[in-house]
């Protein structure tokens, strides 16, 4: 757990998991990925509890792509809680959602989140998409995290 | 032009009508009555009036009569005196001195002032005055001018006035054995005095007077004084007539003969003073009419009061309930007509507020399972949504990633097996995509607005026509009015119609599309012609349903939503959607929007 983590997927489906992580790959961006399957075990990731315990928290992800429909904690909580939460406030969250309902849009950005992407059905639009996310928020933006 | 306001009864309130009724009902009969009485009690008065002037004139004229024959046989009794006859025989010369004496003697009193002897043919032959002679000498005239026949003996002359007193003669023929001897002519001088005649009037009642006259009308008296004739002739003796006074009054009167006279009698009453009575009566009856009048009045206000209040009540709880106050009631206690009216319309009211409390209620728990409903329906389509493209995507990933990363080790029929499931997966995430479109038009808020038709049809046609192909397509585009709507709706439907024209007709040669709109009663209709594979029109009924497709997918890819969305927005605005078709000879699709859509 002491290596660097770049991008958290947070994702209850294990496929779109695999097709995402996949995507990545191509673009050779997977490397320093974690995948976690829920709300509950994201919190736990980003703020070193339960089974993240005695994670260093001295370096933040450059990237949380936030799935929104999940079991226990669902991605409109984790992102309230990282957006009201000093330490995690500044990792760029990309909500990522089969839902194109404008009110969980509305809501995301009231939480304050940095991009809001409905996935595409279509296999090669995904994959486009998670690529485009990849490059922007790892190579071209920057934050004063890390 | 204004019109003119006439008065209308049947414009007045009930309260004012049933009064105004009454009344003129009141006094129509109190008019007809009165007048009736009044004729009535008149016309009595009258005759019985008359009734007393006929009895009253006959007795003052047997009274008279009596009198009459009561000077009349002192005179024969005079005339059987033997010295007068004596005298007479001797043609005036034996017994002169007695025959005077006897003459003299007749003026017991000093009524009589002159007595006279004549003979057969009216010469005086012996008289005795007790006045002056030359004072009565007109008298003595007209006793010479009187023709003596023995028809006017024993008989009671006319009346003659001089120097305002009446005198008038008894004249009695002097017989013996038959044989008319000569005439004796007794003058009487009446003594009666004004008082003596206002006391007889006053007998005969008041307003009444009494008049004696000669028989040829010419002269009249109350014997007192001489007044002008009435106008009496033979036909009204022993009739009553009515004349106007020598006062000016109008009076009623009876001409009565008095036998053994030359004389009438004449009573007359004042018709004024009859009908004095008749009048006070009128005046009553009239005083009575008002006071009665005025009761109805008074009497049919408080009744048309006591029946409009309660109206009033009833028609104030009326509109109040018009008005949406339904728990409006009306008081009344009353057991008749009214009363039960206002007890049913209560029992009518307390219906429709329970009614209406019980809408209330039902509107609210009806809305409210809608609410619930459609919340439910939107957790669904949120569910649909998100859950079914999340294995769709999956299923198309996996198919993908098995194409790219192992189309080498598959073979041929592997691999044209793993394009029908990613172009199924396709189709069925644009079939969510779709029916989640149509889903969300029910809860989206429609903005109305002035919608540009040409700009949208030409950006929908540059937007839709291939590209990439060598254009086929030949697009007429007439100039398209505007039309209030909300915009991006309007550009679904034409996208949705656009799109199927350019499908529709993709399989000719040298397709074309007319898009134009025409006024058809007052509204305009958008129209768009294809001259592609067209429809039977036994189908048309399926064109606009959910799901409905008239073609193959082998043939026409789609998913049958579309034109169930273009339908469902154009009923949003209150327009209408139709088709006209046949098949491989192209479609019409029209829709029309009303200026006035806004619901």
């Amino acid at each position: 757990m002491s290596k660097e983590i770049e991008i958290v997927l947070v994702e209850d489906s294990v496929d779109d998991a695999e097709i995402t992580i996949r995507a990545l790959k191509k673009v050779n961006l997977a490397n320093k990925l974690v995948h976690l399957e829920d709300g509950s075990e994201a919190l736990d990731f980003l703020f070193a509890t339960g089974k993240f315990a005695g994670r260093e928290l001295t370096a933040q992800p450059k990237l949380l792509l936030l799935d929104i429909k999940m079991p226990k904690v669902n991605g409109i909580e984790v992102l309230r809680t990282i957006k009201s939460n000093e330490a995690t406030r500044n990792i760029p969250v990309v909500i990522m959602t089969s839902s194109g309902e404008d009110k969980d849009m509305v809501e995301s950005y009231n939480l304050g989140v940095n991009s809001y992407v409905v996935k595409p059905v279509q296999f090669e639009n995904f994959s486009k998409a998670i690529m485009e996310i990849g490059f922007y928020w790892l190579l071209i933006n920057k934050t004063p995290v890390g | 032009m204004k019109k003119l306001n006439y008065f209308s009864f049947r414009g007045l309130s009930l309260k004012k009508r049933l009064p105004l009724l009454i009344c003129l009902l009141l006094l129509a009969i109190v008019i007809i009555f009165s007048w009736a009485s009044f004729f009535g009690v008149k016309r009595a008065a009258l005759n019985i009036a008359k009734d007393r002037l006929h009895v009253l004139s006959k007795q003052l004229s047997s009274m008279s009569e009596q009198s009459a024959a009561i000077v009349i046989n002192a005179s024969r009794a005079l005339g059987n005196n033997v010295s007068i006859k004596e005298h007479l025989k001797s043609g005036g010369k034996d017994s002169a001195e007695q025959s005077l004496q006897a003459l003299k003697n007749t003026r017991f009193d000093s009524s009589w002032v002159y007595t006279e002897l004549l003979d057969l043919y009216g010469k005086p032959v012996l008289r005795s005055v007790r006045i002056h002679k030359e004072y009565l000498a007109p008298l003595l005239d007209s006793t010479l001018a009187t023709a003596f026949t023995p028809m006017d003996s024993f008989k009671v002359g006319k009346i003659y006035f001089l120097n305002d007193t009446m005198y008038y003669p008894i004249i009695t023929a002097v017989t013996d054995n038959n044989h008319y001897l000569g005439y004796l002519v007794r003058w009487k001088m009446n003594l009666a005095n004004s008082k003596s005649v206002q006391q007889f009037a006053e007998l005969l009642g008041a307003h009444a007077a009494f008049y004696l006259g000669n028989d040829d009308g010419g002269l009249w008296t109350n014997g007192v004084n001489s007044f002008p004739g009435a106008p009496v002739d033979t036909a009204s003796v022993n009739n009553l007539f009515e004349y106007t006074n020598f006062n000016g009054d109008m009076v009623i009167a009876s001409v009565q003969p008095v036998a053994n006279t030359h004389w009438l009698i004449l009573v007359e009453f004042s018709r004024k003073a009859l009908l004095e009575g008749t009048y006070g009566f009128l005046k009553w009856i009239i005083i009575i009419a008002a006071i009665l009048i005025a009761i109805g009045i008074i009497v049919t206000h408080l009744m048309s009061k006591s029946i409009t209040a309660p109206l009033n009540k009833l028609i104030e709880a009326t509109s109040s309930i018009a008005a949406g106050n339904y728990s409006a009631s009306v008081e009344v206690n009353r057991n008749d007509e009214v009363g039960k009216l206002a007890h049913f319309f209560n029992k009518m009211a307390e219906q429709i507020n329970y009614a209406q409390i019980n809408l209330e209620k039902k509107i609210m728990e009806r809305t409210a399972q809608l609410e619930k409903a459609n919340k439910e329906l939107e957790a669904f389509s949120y569910s649909v949504s998100h859950d079914l493209r999340a294995p769709l995507r999956a299923i198309n990933g996996f198919s993908m990633i098995l194409k790219e990363e192992y189309a080498a080790q598959l073979g041929d029929e592997a691999n044209r097996l793993t394009d029908k499931i990613i172009s199924n997966a396709k189709m069925m995430g644009q079939l969510i995509d779709d029916l989640i479109a149509f889903a969300r038009l029910g809860r989206k808020d429609i903005n109305h607005g002035r919608v540009d038709m040409n700009k949208i049809v030409h950006s929908v046609v540059a937007e839709l026509t291939p590209q990439q192909s060598e254009n086929k397509y030949c697009f007429r585009i007439y100039d398209l009015p505007a039309c209030y709507a909300d915009e991006n709706l309007i550009r679904q439907v034409w996208v949705n119609l656009v799109s199927n024209a350019i499908k529709y007709s993709s399989k000719r040669s040298d397709p074309l599309i007319e898009i134009g709109a025409e006024k058809v009663k007052g509204v305009f209709q958008y129209y768009i012609k294809d001259n592609g594979v067209g429809f039977d029109m036994k189908y048309a009924d399926k064109l606009f349903g959910v799901f409905q497709r008239l073609h193959n997918q082998s043939d026409f890819e789609g998913t049958g939503i579309g034109m169930a969305l273009s339908k469902r927005i154009i009923n949003y605005h209150n327009g209408g959607i139709w088709a006209e078709a046949s098949p491989d000879k192209g479609a019409t699709f029209y829709f029309s929007i009303p200026e006035s859509n806004i619901v």
